[in-house]
C-alpha cells in the first residue's frame, strides 16, 4: 500500500468492538497510467488559473490606456507567453477530449422518450459538433466570413 | 491457460488488532495448479501454512462479491484473478480505502451506512395490492424491455467494494457516498415502478454525493460485472442538472 488514505475514510457511523488498521491508498493510485492522466486532466486547473490571471491583466492594460494595452499585447509574442498558450492548448484539447469523448457517452439517459444511441454515435456526433464550432469559430476570427 | 505447476512468493498482509500496532507482510511459497485463481493461493495458504489468516470468500465464481483483496495493488474479485496474470511473485492485501480489521478482512458497515441511504429499494406511494379503489386493475407491475434497459445494467452490481477500494474521491472524503452506493440508487431511480426519486435525491444531492465525483472513471475500470459506477454518477449529476434548471424556468419546478 501507499500513503494513508482519510483516517475516516469507509468507516462506520458506530464504531465496532474491534480496533481497526486504518484505510490506506491502493500503491497504484499515482502510477497506474490511467491515474496519472486523471492527475493531469486535474493538473490542468492551474493552466486555467494563469491563464485567468493573464485575461485579467490584458483587461487591466486595455482599461488604463492605449500604451499600456499595446505593450501588453506586443509582449503575448515573447517566447514564454509562446509556450504558455501552447500548454493552454494542449490543456483546452485535453479536457476538451476526456469531457466530451469519455464523459458524455456515460451521462446519457437510458429510458424517456428518445432512443439510447451506441456511444461511437454520440462521440461521433460530438466531435463533429465540436469541429464544426472550432472551423465557423476560426473563419470568424480569421476575418474569412462577417 | 497455461498447464505448467509453479511454485509462487504470496506475500500477505498479516494484522491482528489484538497484537500488531500497524499491519505487516509475510511471506508464503505456495505451489500452485494450473488453472489457479489467486483466491486458490490464498485459500492454500489459510489450509495448509497458516490457519490463522483471516480473509473472506464464498462462492468463488464472482457472483457473491465476498473475496475482493488488492492484488498486487489493483483492486481484484481474487476468484476471477487468474495467477497466469501475474509472475511468480504476488502481493495480496485487504481492499484500499477500508480500515482493516484482520488480515485480508476490512470493515464494511461504514458502506453499509452509505448504501442504506440510497433506500435501494423501489419506493411506492401506494402499493397495488393495497390499491382497493382500483380492485380490478391489480397484478404484477409490467415492464418493457425498454423500461428495464434504463437500469438493468446498474441492478448487476454485487457490492464487491472494489470501486470503493479505487476510487481517489472516497480515499480522501469520507462524506462521498460512493460508486456503489449512487448505482444502485440510480438503479431506483430509472425504475419505471419506482416512485421515491425525490426521497433519494435528498440524499444524492446534498453534500459528499453526486458532485464530490470528479470522474476519475476508476470505478468503471475496476467493476467485475461491468456496472459501469460512473455512467450512473453522471447520469446522476445530469439529473439534478436538468432539475435545477427546470426548477428556475418552469412554473412550480415543472412538478
Amino acid at each position: 500500500m501507499a500513503g494513508a488514505a482519510h483516517p475516516e475514510a469507509m468507516a462506520p457511523r458506530k464504531k465496532g468492538p474491534t480496533r481497526t488498521a486504518p484505510p490506506m491508498m491502493p500503491s497504484s493510485w499515482w502510477s497506474a497510467p490511467r491515474i496519472r492522466i486523471y492527475l493531469l486532466f486535474g493538473a490542468t486547473g492551474l493552466v486555467y488559473l494563469l491563464a485567468g490571471f493573464l485575461i485579467l491583466r490584458l483587461a487591466w492594460a486595455l482599461g488604463s490606456n492605449p500604451m499600456a494595452w499595446q505593450s501588453a499585447f506586443d509582449g503575448l509574442s515573447h517566447p514564454l507567453y509562446v509556450i504558455f498558450h501552447l500548454i493552454l492548448l494542449v490543456s483546452v484539447l485535453g479536457v476538451g477530449i476526456r469531457a466530451f469523448v469519455r464523459m458524455m457517452p456515460k451521462m446519457q439517459p437510458r429510458g424517456g422518450p428518445l432512443p439510447v444511441l451506441p456511444p461511437a454515435v454520440v462521440r461521433g456526433a460530438i466531435v463533429g459538433l465540436w469541429a464544426g464550432i472550432t472551423l465557423f469559430m476560426v473563419l470568424v476570427l480569421s476575418g474569412a466570413i462577417f | 491457460m497455461s498447464d505448467e505447476k509453479k511454485t509462487i512468493k504470496l506475500e500477505i498482509t498479516r494484522f491482528d488488532p489484538d497484537i500488531d500496532e500497524v499491519p505487516k507482510t509475510e511471506e508464503y511459497e505456495v505451489p500452485t495448479e494450473p488453472g489457479w485463481k489467486v483466491l486458490d493461493a490464498v485459500n492454500y495458504v489459510k489450509d495448509n501454512l497458516d490457519p490463522s489468516l483471516s480473509h473472506r470468500w464464498s462462492c468463488r465464481m464472482a457472483v457473491c462479491g465476498s473475496c475482493g483483496m488488492m492484488v498486487n495493488g489493483e483492486p481484484k474479485l481474487t476468484c476471477k484473478t487468474s495467477l497466469d496474470e501475474y509472475g511468480d511473485a504476488i502481493k495480496v492485501e485487504p481492499l484500499a480505502n477500508f480500515p482493516v480489521v484482520r488480515d485480508l478482512v476490512v470493515e464494511i458497515d461504514g458502506f453499509m451506512d452509505k448504501f442504506k441511504s440510497v433506500k435501494p429499494w423501489i419506493i411506492r406511494a401506494k402499493e397495488r395490492a393495497e390499491d382497493m379503489e382500483n380492485l380490478n386493475e391489480r397484478g404484477t407491475y409490467s415492464q418493457s424491455p425498454d423500461e428495464l434497459s434504463a437500469f438493468k445494467q446498474f441492478s448487476m452490481c454485487i457490492n464487491c467494494l472494489l470501486c470503493y477500494s479505487a476510487c481517489p474521491v472516497v480515499a480522501n472524503e469520507p462524506e462521498f457516498i460512493g460508486p456503489a452506493a449512487i448505482a444502485l440508487g440510480h438503479r431506483y431511480n430509472t425504475d419505471s415502478r419506482d416512485e421515491g426519486a425525490a426521497e433519494r435525491n435528498d440524499v444524492f444531492r446534498g453534500e459528499g454525493t453526486v458532485f464530490s465525483c470528479s470522474f476519475a472513471n476508476e470505478c468503471s475500470e475496476v467493476c467485475p460485472k461491468n456496472v459501469d459506477p460512473a455512467s450512473a454518477v453522471n447520469q446522476a449529476k445530469l439529473g439534478a442538472v436538468v432539475d435545477w434548471a427546470k426548477g428556475l424556468i418552469l412554473p412550480r419546478g415543472g412538478a
